[in-house]
């Protein structure tokens, strides 16, 4: 089990096309990874799940995964994060 | 390819009196006479002025609509005057002449057409209405085309042009389409013209309504399920492609994204279906005609509503995490 933790850095937040381009890195990989907010944790790789988080632009989620190549795949989706999908930042 | 509108190469007097005579109740009171002149303008004229003796930019190569108010002049004229009127006209090789609402001719009129082997129709109706009639055929016969391998199908009002490779599934998902009461514009093969900003679609007259069916061969959808699964002629409001699954981008999952398709310069809404076996690509057709129309109505696509409500949720949340004190971090 691998976790990091990352804050939210674009000003809209996870939404609906942030939420495409984490399961679009997630769906890469054959290890299960989750994406954590202090209320709910939600399959990465259901794009549905990632748009329930309602994780807003600051919020800090947590990103785990479990299984084949778990460092690679836990970077992945934090390096997405990170990115903020091409958005304004906060 | 031969289609439902005759092609411009061969499109003369003759093809239009077949065409129009019945939807115009055109009296052709001139025999065949003039029938191989070609029709080469989609545009027609008014010859008023040019009976009148302004012979200047006179369009002979326009069909010549003579109303009430071409008749009127002529008849108030002394018969040498109407015979200089007429010849006005009929020095030039004009494409050939419709009398409307039902007026007769002047003598001089009909002998003019007659010597000149010109083309003269008489017709019931009132100028303005078989105008329009006329300009939208000849508009449509004029348009330009293209020629595109796709199946077009009516669904709910929307047409919908499913492409995608060869032996995707085009024609069994469309076939499914057509059995659920929606109707087929044309298979395989689908000829486009361009009106103003809309596309307009349509099959080939020698193939009909028939579609080909690997493993069963060619159907006939109207004679197998009725005249009420077919359509003539369907706009063009939203693209199909049917792909592979193993070369579709993940890209796109939300539906946020809008793809279009140009076709002869028009922007038509284009979505992209992943084919994998146990897919109901006709249920998927189906659900794309009927977000496009919702899309059409309401200004905005389902995903962008969802996606709206996210935001939105997000918004309050952050307001009421600002009162609790807590920094982001929050619960529902």
């Amino acid at each position: 089990m691998t976790e990091e933790m990352v804050t939210v850095p674009n000003k809209l937040g996870i939404h609906a096309r942030p939420a495409a381009l984490i399961v679009r890195a997630a769906v890469e990989f054959d290890c299960d990874i989750w994406v954590k907010s202090p209320a709910d944790k939600v399959n990465a790789k259901s794009i549905m799940g990632v748009m329930t988080l309602a994780a807003s632009g600051g919020t800090a989620v947590t990103v785990s995964a479990d299984g084949k190549e778990e460092r690679e795949a836990v970077d992945a989706v934090v390096e997405i994060i990170k990115s903020g999908f091409g958005e304004e930042m906060i | 390819m031969q289609d439902r509108y005759p092609d411009p190469e061969t499109f003369s007097v003759g093809v239009l009196y077949k065409c129009l005579g019945k939807r115009l109740s055109l009296d052709n009171i001139t025999d065949t006479r003039g029938y191989d002149r070609m029709v080469v303008s989609p545009d027609i004229s008014r010859p008023g002025l040019c009976l009148s003796g302004y012979t200047y930019k006179f369009m002979h190569d326009r069909i010549q609509i003579f109303g009430d108010t071409e008749i009127a002049l002529l008849n108030q004229l002394s018969q040498s005057e109407r015979i200089t009127a007429v010849a006005n006209v009929y020095d030039f090789p004009v494409v050939c002449s419709i009398v409307t609402k039902g007026l007769s001719p002047p003598d001089e009129l009909v002998s003019a057409a007659r010597k000149t082997d010109t083309a003269l129709f008489l017709s019931p109706e009132d100028t303005t209405p078989l105008i329009h009639e006329l300009t939208d055929f000849l508009g449509e016969v004029f348009a330009s085309h293209v020629s595109l391998h796709g199946t077009l199908v009516d669904v709910y009002g929307e047409g919908l042009l499913v492409m995608g490779r060869s032996a995707i599934g085009k024609s069994e998902a469309v076939l499914g389409l057509v059995e659920r009461g929606h109707r087929l514009v044309a298979d395989d093969l689908v000829r486009v013209r361009r009106a103003v900003n809309r596309l307009i679609g349509t099959g080939d007259s020698l193939i009909g309504f028939h579609m080909e069916i690997r493993g069963i061969g060619f159907v006939s959808i109207a004679e197998l399920f009725g005249v009420g699964a077919t359509k003539e002629l369907q706009s063009v409001d939203l693209v199909v492609r049917l792909l592979d699954a193993d070369i579709v981008d993940e890209a796109d999952r939300s539906g946020l994204e809008e793809k279009h398709m140009t076709i002869m310069g028009v922007d038509v809404p284009m979505v992209e279906i992943p084919v994998l076996p146990g897919r109901n690509i006709t249920l998927l057709l189906e659900v794309a005609a009927m977000m496009n129309i919702q899309a059409k109505d309401t200004g905005c696509t389902s995903a962008e509503r969802l996606n709206r409500k996210l935001i939105a949720r997000m918004g309050r949340k952050r307001l009421r995490d600002k009162y609790d004190g807590r920094d982001g971090n929050c619960s529902q």
